[in-house]
């Protein structure tokens, strides 16, 4: 039998700073490469509740202030609701950038104006304006083994680039999707970077975050052929050689 | 103190020079600036013809075709050294063309300035022409958001009088909005020719939206990412009417981006005051800037740089060389220094795909090379050799290209200063 996903991508148009569409196309070229049939549905604002309730997966990359001002609305009163939904029922995403700060319960901007957030994820980010450097560079995280997929390769590290001017702080609704050791990550004062709730990620690594971490690739997709055919679906073993050499240069940096 | 510092920079300077310390393009400026932090102000004073030109990409060749442009009409004409476009290089330039006793001697001074530095040198001086080429999103890491950088523009030109002309690409909807309530002239130059309309918008586009009211952008046709025949349906901001358009200058270099700087700098030299028939004729003596389309021979092959340093200006080196009758090997290379921008992210909003189609070797090679080899690997496009070393992918490539083929060699900043050094070792330029 033919395995087939739906990716979701949320506004592909104006959540796409630089280079967030890396991870569309490495989620989109691994499925391919094991037969996995995979379409793309572009999340924008005519989309209806019924196609983002056919998505088996759902990204969502980082936006300017202005795009974020112009999707905050909808997300808010159209798609929040059954994204939660889809999230309660163990439907896995990958948000990074600005994202987790939409996801969030609020994210207070540097002169106080306070921006109700979608309520998925049990965090708040905050704006310190001048007083808080912007976070920029490049990041190591550790995470657990529970990223890890029967019959891959799995490392415990994940490596990526933050450039942020908030700070996150998570509460008891969701644990931190890694430690950092290099970097700033949530707060740059707990070592927590990102967030997880139930498979759904949320980090401040920006941009194309999966090439590089080929393991979280495939553990989206491994949970997301779970939880639609509900029941383990093998994952072929992919030659990883460049993907590992190019993560390891980092961690070596 | 105005002299002293132009005699203690200018020592400097020599000293520098003398001891090879480097080319002298920021330093004495710098020097000049921690001494007399105005003294731009007091250049400027002098009387000189100054005309900047900024904008994300085409600063350096269009800042050349200027300079081509007056010099072969007679003007003498200083500029800054490419890339040093920060306040430190401004002044390094007007020392350069300083005597001792600070007196200017060329005609114009003909200025590429740093997007995120143009509002603090608008504080210094009012230059006589100011030229906006284009906003793309470019090293996010130092620049911010298109936005951002869109706006401190607005709020930087509206003190300009109405002596000063800004001439500004028309195809840019942000440059528009930064156009449209000036005091100041403002003149618009635009393509107008839909033959070289993309059959679709590429993905590295970043004004799709209206920058003043967010409505949703309609475009009749775009010639590279958001570059095109745009207006807003909903709040009516629309492409103005051109003073120059591509049927009137032909550019002397490939490239629809040099078509671009053909006009803005046609443009400026009618401002100045030249006639078209000259020129028509100046830009026939032009050559590429340093990088940009710079050709060079080696070993009798033809080698070819390409400045590509953000999604868009990449975009366009690949139309470039997939486009040419000149065929041959390419080499990528990809830094992350602070030159290039530490963010190597924006490589994956180049349309790398576009390469299945090319019949040649490809090489990677640059501090990141990896990232590159592997954004290849997932446009599904063969990469002939990975290569830490710059110096072993050169090689490579050298020895791929046949004697009658081209050497295609599209680096980052940085790697570009990179390549040139390894075929200045070897003689070569």
């Amino acid at each position: 039998m033919k395995h087939q996903l739906t990716i979701g991508w949320l506004y592909p148009e104006l959540m796409s700073t630089y280079g967030d569409r890396g991870n569309i196309i490495v989620l989109t070229k691994r499925c391919k490469w094991r037969n996995i049939n995979v379409s793309v549905l572009s999340i924008d604002f005519k989309t209806t509740k019924k196609e983002i309730e056919s998505c088996d997966l759902v990204f969502g990359g980082g936006s300017q202030d202005r795009q974020q001002g112009i999707v905050i609305d909808d997300l808010r009163n159209n798609k929040g609701p059954v994204l939660k939904e889809l999230f309660d029922r163990g439907i896995p995403g990958l948000f990074v950038c600005g994202a987790p700060q939409l996801l969030g319960h609020y994210y207070m901007t540097g002169d106080d104006t306070k921006l109700t957030g979608l309520g998925i994820f049990d965090m708040v980010s905050r704006h310190f304006g001048k007083s808080k450097p912007r976070c920029i560079g490049n990041t190591i995280g550790e995470i657990g083994e529970e990223f890890e997929v029967e019959g891959l390769d799995f490392r415990n590290t994940v490596v990526g680039f933050e450039n942020h001017g908030g700070r996150t702080y998570l509460g008891k609704g969701v644990q931190p999707f890694a430690k950092i050791i290099k970097g700033c990550g949530n707060n740059g004062e707990d070592v927590t970077e990102g967030s997880v709730y139930k498979n759904c990620i949320a980090c401040y690594s920006h941009g194309p975050f999966l090439p590089k971490n080929p393991h979280i690739a495939d553990w989206l997709i491994a949970k997301a052929l779970e939880l639609k055919y509900k029941k383990k679906i093998p994952l072929k073993l992919l030659d990883d050689t460049l993907e590992w050499e190019a993560h390891e240069f980092m961690l070596e940096r | 103190m105005f002299i002293v510092s132009i005699i203690i920079a200018k020592f400097a300077s020599f000293i520098i020079k003398f001891f090879h310390l480097g080319a002298g393009a920021t330093w004495p400026g710098e020097i000049a600036l921690r001494l007399n932090p105005h003294i731009l102000q007091k250049f400027s004073k002098q009387g000189k013809k100054i005309i900047l030109v900024a904008g994300t990409n085409g600063k350096t060749t269009t800042v050349k075709m200027i300079e081509t442009i007056l010099t072969h009409t007679g003007y003498s004409v200083r500029h800054n050294a490419s890339g040093a476009n920060l306040d430190n290089g401004l002044v390094s330039a007007f020392l350069q063309d300083a005597r001792w006793d600070g007196r200017l001697s060329s005609d114009y001074f003909i200025f590429e300035v740093d997007e995120a530095t143009l509002p603090n040198i608008l504080k210094e001086f009012t230059p006589h022409i100011l030229v906006l080429t284009n906003l793309f999103r470019d090293q996010l890491d130092r620049y911010g958001e298109v936005d951002v950088i869109a706006e401190k523009w607005q709020q930087a030109l509206a003190s300009l009088p109405p002596s000063v002309t800004v001439i500004a690409n028309a195809d840019d909807p942000h440059l528009v909005l930064v156009g449209e309530k000036l005091a100041a002239t403002v003149k618009y130059f635009g393509l107008e020719d839909p033959s070289l309309f993309l059959p679709k918008m590429q993905h590295a586009t970043d004004t799709i939206y209206c920058p003043r009211c967010g409505s949703r952008l309609t475009f009749g046709g775009v010639y590279f990412s958001h570059l095109g025949k745009w207006a807003c349906g909903n709040c009516k901001l629309t492409h103005p009417r051109v003073d120059v358009a591509s049927r009137d200058f032909s550019s002397p270099v490939e490239g629809v981006y040099n078509r671009y700087n053909t006009l803005a700098a046609a443009m400026v030299a009618r401002e100045v005051g030249i006639e078209d028939s000259d020129i028509k004729e100046a830009l026939k003596s032009f050559t590429p800037a340093f990088g940009r389309m710079e050709e060079t021979n080696v070993e009798g092959k033809r080698v070819k740089i390409l400045l590509s340093k953000n999604p868009t200006g990449c975009n366009e080196s690949l139309r470039t060389v997939l486009s040419s009758k000149q065929k041959g090997p390419l080499l990528l290379v990809l830094n992350d220094r602070i030159p290039d921008g530490t963010d190597v992210s924006w490589i994956w909003d180049v349309d790398f795909e576009n390469l299945k189609n090319f019949k040649e070797n490809i090489f990677v090679s640059g501090d990141r090379c990896f990232d590159l080899g592997l954004r290849l690997k997932y446009a599904e496009v063969p990469c002939k050799g990975m290569y830490r070393s710059l110096e072993d992918a050169i090689k490579e490539g050298l020895k791929n290209c046949k004697p009658d083929q081209t050497f295609w060699i599209l680096p980052t900043y940085s790697a570009m200063l990179d390549v040139r050094k390894i075929l200045t070792g070897k003689k070569i330029l």
